[in-house]
């Protein structure tokens, strides 16, 4: 037994492996026994959600707008799915949902395993059944009640409703959202989203390991969300968009109009010689496939701005619709082989050849009109044409036209308390088609025209003449009037010091110092500036309006007399025992809630600009490009402004608001577009209060005489929008406003044929007691009075007079 | 020793009495877990089967049948004596290789991507359980005829031949877990008999290279290296790779320290633990019993290694004693690699735990192996008093 050592080391090794395996049995069974018993416990349980439905959203008077469905859904439960089974069921799906089963094997395999994958909504009721039936050949999938979003109205405040989606990764950080739900993704839907999401319940099953439902345990029922009263009235809602959506074609009409007018008012011998240059710069940009590195998001012609460019041909290719009217973007999905016809007055034919290259440096062979060229992505080629984007088998090109009107915008506000009656801009869109599931072609087509955004509260314009209520107001209660004429040939220094009235004038010239005090409007006045150059200040109306007084100023829009007021506000910026004070407009514009988000209850809402020296400065410092790269803030900036042009930039929302104010007496509200929220059996569960921002103090002489000079605008002799409101009916005496044209492109190259124009009109009613105050915006629109406040009329009518009282839309005078 | 040839002729005449006296320690603790497992398998599989609309009992009828013919070969092999098995030996080892060839052909029947089974009517023969009694006889019966002192090169080389053909053959069904038994029962009997560290140092280093060399050329695949190591990877997917291991160790550990009583085991009865009958039965000990029912399964498996290192200290000759050897290493490591996969210390392997888990050929086989340790001590040396006789 020499060897016996031996076996007792085997005894030692075989006893410490048993040693080891007790040692683990005691930690598994007694040291960690309560984490395992509770993992047992879990592993026997299986919860299953309930979807809450969403809350419901009405209209002031209680009529659906946004309500829900019930539905079914297919999901699949991967927590069910063996893995191997997956290429099997992924084969099966695709025959069933009329998918690729690549695309849904990909699907099924990144999400995590224990995830719920919708994979289709809304089923109907044969697909419903038919899963129901073949359960065994779809491991892991079940049908399962999904509410469903209906917007009974379709796209009736569809902007203000905002419409839901799948969450997105910044979604679903908040702590109740799962992949599964839906969100609010704009609009109220997105707002309050919350309040309108509700509390899903929990159905609590035992199962075995193969998750056969064994007993249910429970059930949590869910807890719908809170319902929605919105301040909007569908009435009126429904009023606005149609003449939005009428208005928009209106300004189109009219453009159309002016094109043919410009036209053939010029020499046909001009116009050949043009025709001829144009073409062959056209074949030489052909060549050079210009510039690939211009900003896609805002397509330009390339030769829009160039000196020399003829307007005959490129307007003749611009593209229209099949009633010949205007389109701002005309958008083509062109595949190989695949013709098209480009529209425009003299169409031509687009043919997409060949597609080749990779990612970045792809290139088309496209033959248009018969030529055949070359083009890279982001090209624009022909004039007109742009491609936005190479895929392997297809182009995507538009053609666009900056000079047609490419949308209307609009804001019904009671400026009682700051209630939007209606809002929203056209084109708009049906927010049911987010529920449906929008094919990629149909999103494109609608944000090319940004028809999700509600520029009501996102657009940021030049406010143009319907600022001067500000100035108005400045100058009715801080009692700074203009001197009683202008001078001309003033000399004005560029930078901060000298500027000043030259001394000469000044003992002929008399301060105005009441509201009543006549100014004598010539049409136009010079500056010299200290360097020997000088500029020309024209008023709209070149002749000029002749003596008038503030009110008669408002009511003709006499650019003069408010940019005498600026000069005013300028010359005596350091002035002691004066205005001493250069920000005194700025100051009367923040007060009225400009320069600042008025925090209506919706989201990304825009907070528009009132610069000043400092801005001009942070600009400056920044190198923005939005300011002069040299030099400081002068008075120039400050005439500008208080004409709502140069930098100024006011949401529709804002000058609604603004208005508001001014008519109110001087309270300045919180706009909200929500009423209140109720329980499903109708108890108020929050009393959405109503909030002042800032009350100013305005005399109430001067709100009279705000109210009363806003009704000359559409009454009186000199009234900007009296031919607008000319067919008005009965009360047009009781309806007041003013209008504005804000120029989008300064400093024409052309007299009038480049000048591109947004049209305003803020409408006020009644006068006397205001209960409404209309904003209308046509973007690219034209002048004020001639586009904008035919439409706003029509909406005035509709409130003052009935839905029978409406007259056709008609061109108003060619006013400011 | 002294004691001994002190009191010779009594001790002489009580041996003569009753010569084949059974070892009880050892055939007890055997005849309990075989009675254990049966409860277990049955407490197992009755769930499954009800809700397949199968009598619940059937599994348990099954395993009794095997274990009564288990029974009966382990008392079989227990009077046979060691020297006639030993002239059995080349019949065992080349039967079995034949076997380990008709597996892998059309008779075999291949389950799970392994093919490992050979239908005999209702049953089935699993041929790496008898291959390694065969190794087992095989091995002891080479390095028995080495003689003692240490062992030559040559014994080496030979008994890496003998272990290696059928290892062979099993890689191909492929049985990993059989092979590891083959590699730490010849690491065992070759220890015993007397290898040099160097010859050890040598057999290790010569496995590895093996390994890596075989998973070189693609003969291991990735995947079963996969399996292997995921029960070191915390974050390995506990649905799939990890899954059975995952839900045998909750199994084990909510049975804390008393269990939850038989029936009551809700991993066992609502059949979280997949092949719990089977590989898994430790599963149904360590939640319905908790750690007092696996203290006491393993206490009685440390009983029976513990009776048979006895028989082999007191083996009659090398052959016997290698036997012994083989079969205590047998079950050592069977018992180990077993539980210990059920409580994440071991990779999923596929070893059944003796004469617990269900399966025909693995109780046989296990129980003719405990047979054949269970003969070496009725014959042991000395037999009190066969010295004196000498």
């Amino acid at each position: 037994m020499k060897q016996s050592w031996r076996l007792g080391a085997i005894g030692l090794v075989f006893a410490g492996l048993f040693g080891v395996l007790l040692l683990q049995l005691w930690r598994v069974q007694v040291t960690e026994a309560a984490n395992y018993e509770a993992q047992a416990a879990q592993n026997q349980v299986r919860l299953v959600r309930t979807p809450a439905p969403r809350g419901d959203i009405v209209d002031v008077k209680g009529r659906l707008l946004a309500g829900t469905r019930p539905a079914l859904a297919a999901v699949v439960d991967l927590g069910l799915v063996p893995e191997a089974a997956i290429p099997d069921l992924a084969q099966k799906l695709s025959a069933f949902l009329g998918l690729p089963a690549s695309e849904i094997q990909q699907q099924l395999t990144e999400a995590g395993s224990a995830d719920q994958i919708v994979l289709r909504e809304d089923l109907d009721e044969r697909q419903a059944l038919f899963l129901v039936e073949h359960r065994e050949d779809f491991p892991g999938v079940a049908v399962i009640p999904q509410p469903v979003r209906s917007y009974p109205e379709g796209d009736l405040a569809a902007q203000v409703l905002g419409y839901i989606g799948r969450p997105n990764k910044e979604d679903l950080e908040r702590p109740d959202v799962k992949g599964t739900d839906f969100v609010g993704k704009a609009g109220v839907e997105d707002f309050y989203d919350e309040q309108l999401r509700g509390t899903e319940g929990l159905i609590k099953y035992q199962v075995d390991a193969r998750r056969d439902v064994l007993a249910s345990l429970g059930e949590i029922d869910p807890q719908p969300g809170s319902n929605v009263r919105l301040t909007i009235d569908a009435d009126v809602q429904r009023q606005l968009q149609d003449s939005l959506d009428r208005g928009l074609r209106f300004a189109r009409k009219l453009e159309m109009e002016e094109r043919a007018k410009a036209l053939a008012d010029r020499p046909a011998a001009q116009r050949l010689a043009e025709a001829a240059a144009e073409l062959a710069a056209e074949a030489e940009a052909a060549v050079a496939t210009a510039s690939a590195d211009e900003d896609a998001s805002d397509p330009q012609p390339p030769h829009e701005l160039d000196p020399g460019t003829v307007l005959g041909p490129v307007w003749d290719r611009l593209p229209i619709d099949s009633e010949g009217v205007c389109v701002p973007v005309e958008r083509h999905t062109v595949d190989i082989g695949e013709t098209v016809v480009l529209s425009g007055r003299n169409p031509r034919t687009f043919r997409l050849l060949a597609v080749d290259g990779e990612g970045a440096r792809r290139r088309a062979t496209v033959e248009v009109a018969g030529e055949v060229i070359e083009v890279g992505d982001r090209d624009s080629f022909a004039t007109n044409l742009r491609v936005v984007d190479l895929a392997p088998e297809r182009i995507i090109v538009t053609a666009t036209d900056k000079w047609c009107p490419v949308r209307t915008v609009g804001v019904v506000e009671d400026p009682r308390d700051g209630s939007i009656i209606a809002m929203g801009s056209q084109p708009t869109f049906d927010p049911s088609a987010f529920v449906d599931g929008l094919t990629s072609e149909e999103w494109e087509k609608l944000s090319s025209v940004a028809a999700f955004t509600n520029f009501a509260i996102q657009g940021q314009y030049a406010p143009a003449s319907t600022f001067k209520a500000v100035s108005y107001m400045l100058a009715i209660e801080e009692g700074i009037y203009p001197l009683d004429r202008p001078i001309d040939d003033r000399t004005l220094g560029s930078g901060t010091e000298g500027d000043s009235v030259a001394a000469g004038d000044e003992e002929e010239l008399k301060p105005l110092t009441s509201d009543l005090d006549k100014y004598n409007c010539t049409g136009s006045f010079r500056f010299r500036f200290n360097d020997g150059s000088s500029q020309v200040f024209r008023d709209w109306k070149r002749s000029g309006h002749g003596p008038l007084d503030l009110h008669e100023a408002l009511e003709a829009s006499c650019d003069l007399y408010f940019w005498e007021i600026a000069l005013r506000i300028w010359n005596e910026r350091d002035a002691e025992g004066g205005i001493g004070n250069e920000n005194l407009f700025q100051e009367w514009a923040r007060r009225f809630g400009f320069d600042q988000p008025t925090g209506i209850d919706l989201p990304f809402e825009a907070k528009g600009l009132i610069p000043d020296r400092e801005w001009f400065r942070q600009e400056q410092a920044k190198g923005s490009g939005r300011v002069r790269a040299d030099g400081t803030w002068v008075g120039g900036d400050l005439m500008n402004a208080v004409v709502g042009q140069g930098d100024v930039l006011v949401t529709p929302l804002q000058l609604a608001n603004a208005y508001s104010a001014m008519v109110n007496g001087g309270t300045l509200w919180r706009p909200r577009v929500v009423e209140e929220l109720y329980d499903q059996d109708g108890n108020v569960v929050d009393e959405r209060p109503r909030q002042v921002l800032g009350t100013i103090d305005l005399e109430p002489a001067s709100v009279e005489s705000f109210r009363r000079d806003l009704g000359l605008v559409t009454n009186g002799p000199i009234g900007t929008a009296r031919g607008a409101f000319a067919d008005f009916g009965p009360n047009v005496e009781k309806v007041g406003g003013k209008t504005g044209t804000g120029e989008v492109i300064k400093a024409p190259r052309a007299e009038h044929e480049f000048q591109v124009d947004n049209a305003w009109f803020v409408g006020v009613a009644p006068i006397d007691d205001p209960r409404y105050v209309v904003v209308v915006v046509v973007e690219r629109g034209g002048s004020g009075g001639k586009v904008a406040a035919p439409i706003a009329k029509q909406l005035l009518q509709f409130l003052m007079n009935g839905p029978d009282s409406i007259t056709p839309l008609a061109p108003g005078e060619d006013a400011d | 020793m002294a004691m001994r040839t002190d009191e010779p002729a009594r001790i002489t005449l009580l041996q003569r009495e009753r010569p084949l006296r059974p070892d009880l320690f050892l055939v007890i603790p055997y005849m309990m877990l075989s009675g254990l497992g049966l409860l277990m398998v049955y407490t197992a599989s009755a769930p499954r089967l009800e809700a397949l609309g199968i009598p619940p009992d059937r599994d348990l009828k099954r395993q009794a049948v095997f274990v009564v013919i288990g029974f009966i070969v382990f008392g079989v092999v227990s009077m046979i004596d060691m020297r006639t098995i030993r002239g059995w030996v080349p019949a065992i080892y080349g039967s079995s290789l034949v076997l380990l060839v008709l597996v892998l052909s059309p008779l075999g029947e291949k389950v799970k991507g392994a093919q490992r089974w050979i239908d005999i009517g209702p049953f089935q023969f699993q041929p790496a359980e008898l291959a390694k009694l065969a190794v087992v006889l095989g091995l002891a019966s080479l390095l028995a005829s080495a003689g003692s002192g240490p062992l030559r090169w040559d014994h080496v080389a030979r008994a890496i031949v003998l272990v290696a053909i059928p290892a062979g053959l099993i890689f191909l069904q492929p049985d990993l877990g059989t092979m590891l038994v083959f590699g730490f029962m010849a690491i065992v009997m070759l220890f015993t008999s007397g290898a040099t560290w160097r010859q050890l140092a040598f057999l290790s280093v010569s496995g590895v290279i093996g390994a890596v060399g075989l998973f070189q050329v693609g003969a291991i695949k990735e995947y079963q290296i996969t399996r292997l190591t995921a029960f070191l990877d915390p974050a390995a997917d506990l649905q799939g790779a990890r899954y059975n291991q995952y839900q045998s160790e909750i199994a084990i550990g909510s049975g804390g320290f008393t269990g939850k009583g038989l029936f009551n085991g809700s991993q066992t009865n609502l059949r979280f633990v997949p092949e719990q009958s089977a590989d898994f039965i430790f599963t149904a000990v360590g939640e319905q019993l908790g750690f007092i029912g696996s203290a006491l399964v393993l206490a009685l498996f440390g009983i029976i290694v513990w009776r048979i290192l006895v028989a082999a200290v007191n083996a009659k000759d090398r052959f016997g004693r290698l036997v012994a050897v083989g079969v205590a290493s047998l079950i050592a490591f069977h018992v180990f690699v077993n539980i210990g996969m059920t409580v994440r210390l071991m990779p999923v392997t596929g070893l059944p735990l003796p004469f617990m888990s269900a399966g025909g050929t693995v109780f046989i086989a296990m129980s003719a192996a405990l047979g054949l340790a269970h003969s070496v001590w009725l014959r042991r040396s000395p037999v009190p008093g066969e010295r004196a006789i000498e």
